[in-house]
Formats: structure tokens, C-alpha cells, sequence
């Protein structure tokens, strides 16, 4: 149990958080990154090759 | 018979192609293993948001004063809570859109009596408190006119209110029985006797907190807390969370409508952004029998990105 309390939370978020104000948005630091990486992960999945795609060109 | 014609947004082409074999459980198994995996390794890293509960009792011994004129304003009919309308009272007619009394249709299903709920009744349940008993039974027997005249008196005096030597000090005169309501109330609330008071008599287990939860919105210690998290509505509280933890980053849409007039302006903003948000859903769920925005998708071309290696293949 020790073992696992001293595990926990490596990072602690639990500090007060940094926004990003323009105009009339008012953003977290932390949202921001989430939204970065759902744009990156949206990206990838548009280009990166499908896996299996060499075992399908050898079964034609 | 004539061939019916070809509508590129509603008919698929027959394939005639080959087939291939594909694993759809296997592929799904692999998903939910790495998403564990992932959800285990972010909470082990980052844990999650453990705010301290707040409490009436917290509230009261932080900003007595606060307290204090909030328990007056729900007295005398003047807090949000008691001028809020449906669901919770017929105060006001609640949230509309035009001439859709939304509110309204849906009744007082929560009946919340500001006064009697938050300050009276509890005060009734201290024991051993003769001068209380006393100005309670003063209070019923009061007429409207006479309590609207008590109140009258200790509210003037109360923007001078004082907190010395633990107590609630007002220089009010011809307030009858209300000093000590407040008083006494203000130190039922610091002895965390009133949270208690507040969520019994919902049966047996007491896990409505609708009553303490009403109270504390209604107090300036509460909204300056959620102000300093970033958690109002015009700070796009919707999609942030306590700490620098992330929040809730899809709801950006329906906060953003909360920023912009005539959302922000309007008395019935949290109903009118509910109708756009509704309408702007049943556009994306019928999207398919929208002609114009269905042959979007088939005009942006962004699937031949997608599957540009069959594309390819049939050059």
C-alpha cells in the first residue's frame, strides 16, 4: 500500500493553474495541451499508414 | 424499366472488389488494453483533483460576515435562491424562450422556502436555547407587515455589521426577534451543527445536499472561490477544472455561446444557449438527410486522404 501512495501523483496538478486570456477566451494551460494533442492524434490518424498494409500488398 | 439514376449522397457504389478477413473484437480488445493502460499510467503520474469539501461550517468561520447577510438575505426573500422561481419556488416566472415559459412547465418539483428552510427550521432543532424559543414563537405569530418591518430595520443596520468576540454585531433598532435568528444561526453554522440540519429529513440516508449546496451559491464566499478556480460561467468555467488539471475541453461550444451576447445578457441565457445547442445537434444527427451540408464530406475529399492507398491502387 506504501509502495502505492508513494506512486501516486508523481506530477501534482493540484497547483493553481495558468490561463492563456484573448479578447473574450479565457483558456487553461491544461486545456490547451489536451486540445493540442486531440489536433495532433486527429492529424496522425489521417496520415499515418494503416498497420498490415505490406501483409496486404503480399496477399494480392 | 428504367434504371433509377445515381445520387452520389445517398446511393453507395456496388464493390467489386475483393475481401480481406478483419478482426473487429481483436482490434477493440486492443483498444480498451491500451486506454487502461494509458488512464492508469496518467493517474498514477498526475492523481486527480482532490479539492477540500466545502462546508456551511468552513464557509461560516471563514467569512462570518458573508454568512451572516446571506442567512439575512434569505430571510428577508432577497437571495437568488429565493427569487429563482421553478423548480424551486414561484418566485418569478424562471427561465424562458419567448413566449415558452420552459421554467414555468416544469413546476416547483424541489420546494424551497428560502426563510423557513435555510434559517427557521433549522433553528427550531437547537435545544436548550429559551431566548431563541421565545423569538421563534415571536416570529410565527408576527404578522407579514410586522416581519417586513423587523427586517427592514436590521437590514438598514446590517451594511454596518460587525463580527467581535466571536458574535454578529448590528446596531439595529425595532428588529424584533431578528438579531438573535441571525446570531444564532451564524453560530449554528460555525459549530457545523446547521450542515447537518440542512440534509436530515430527506429519509434515511442523507445524501440530498440540495439545501446547503442552494445556500452556499447564494453567498459572495462561494462565487469568489469558483472566480479564483476559473470556474464561472464568464470565465468559460464549464470547461476548466480545479488545480492546472484539464477540464472538460469538449464543451467548448456551449460555454463559448455564454461569452457572446445575447447569451451573456440575457435572463434567459441558460435556455436559449440549451435551444441553439439542441438545434445545433439535431443538425449533426440528421445530417444525412441535409442536402447541401451531406455533400460536404464527398466535396472536401479529405476520405481520399484517408484511404489513399486503395485511391492509388485504382489509378
Amino acid at each position: 500500500m506504501a509502495f502505492f501512495l508513494s506512486l501516486a501523483a508523481l506530477i501534482p496538478l493540484d497547483n493553481p493553474g495558468h490561463y492563456i486570456h484573448w479578447h473574450f477566451l479565457d483558456l487553461s494551460v491544461a486545456n490547451l495541451i489536451v486540445v493540442i494533442l486531440m489536433v495532433c492524434t486527429f492529424i496522425a490518424a489521417l496520415l499515418l499508414p494503416f498497420p498490415g498494409r505490406s501483409r496486404r500488398k503480399e496477399n494480392r | 424499366m428504367s434504371k433509377k439514376p445515381f445520387r452520389p449522397d445517398v446511393d453507395a457504389p456496388e464493390w467489386k472488389g475483393g475481401y480481406g478477413p478483419y478482426d473487429i473484437i481483436k482490434e477493440g480488445a486492443i483498444a480498451v488494453l491500451v486506454i487502461l493502460v494509458i488512464t492508469m499510467l496518467l493517474a498514477v503520474v498526475f492523481g486527480s483533483p482532490d479539492e477540500k469539501q466545502i462546508t456551511v461550517k468552513n464557509w461560516s468561520n471563514a467569512d462570518p460576515i458573508d454568512f451572516a447577510t446571506t442567512a439575512l438575505s434569505e430571510l428577508n426573500g432577497t437571495s437568488t435562491s429565493a427569487q429563482y422561481g421553478a423548480p424551486y419556488n414561484t418566485a418569478s416566472s424562471g427561465q424562458a424562450i419567448g413566449p415558452l415559459s420552459l421554467a414555468k412547465w416544469a413546476g416547483v418539483r424541489i420546494p424551497i422556502n428560502a426563510a423557513s428552510d435555510f434559517v427557521i427550521s433549522p433553528l427550531k432543532s437547537l435545544p436548550d436555547k429559551p431566548v431563541l424559543r421565545t423569538d421563534l414563537k415571536m416570529w410565527a405569530s408576527a404578522s407579514t407587515s410586522t416581519r417586513n418591518g423587523w427586517l427592514e430595520s436590521y437590514t438598514k443596520a446590517s451594511s454596518n455589521m460587525k463580527f467581535v468576540n466571536g458574535q454578529v454585531v448590528v446596531n439595529a433598532t425595532s428588529a424584533g426577534p431578528v438579531p438573535t435568528i441571525i446570531e444564532d444561526l451564524t453560530q449554528m453554522a460555525r459549530s457545523g451543527a446547521l450542515d447537518q440540519a440542512l440534509v436530515t429529513g430527506n429519509g434515511f440516508y442523507t445524501t440530498d445536499f440540495t439545501k446547503p449546496l442552494l445556500f452556499l451559491a447564494d453567498s459572495g464566499y462561494m462565487a469568489n472561490l469558483a472566480d479564483a478556480q476559473h470556474l464561472t460561467g464568464d470565465q468559460w468555467g464549464m470547461m476548466n477544472e480545479t488545480g492546472s488539471y484539464p477540464g472538460q475541453a469538449w464543451l467548448w461550444l456551449y460555454t463559448f455561446w455564454y461569452q457572446i451576447p445575447p447569451f451573456n445578457s440575457s435572463g434567459n441565457g441558460d435556455a436559449l444557449v440549451w435551444a441553439l445547442m439542441m438545434v445545433m445537434s439535431a443538425l449533426l444527427l440528421f445530417l444525412p438527410f441535409i442536402p447541401g451540408l451531406r455533400s460536404i464530406p464527398r466535396k472536401l475529399k479529405l476520405y481520399r486522404l484517408v484511404w489513399r492507398e486503395h485511391y492509388q491502387d485504382t489509378k
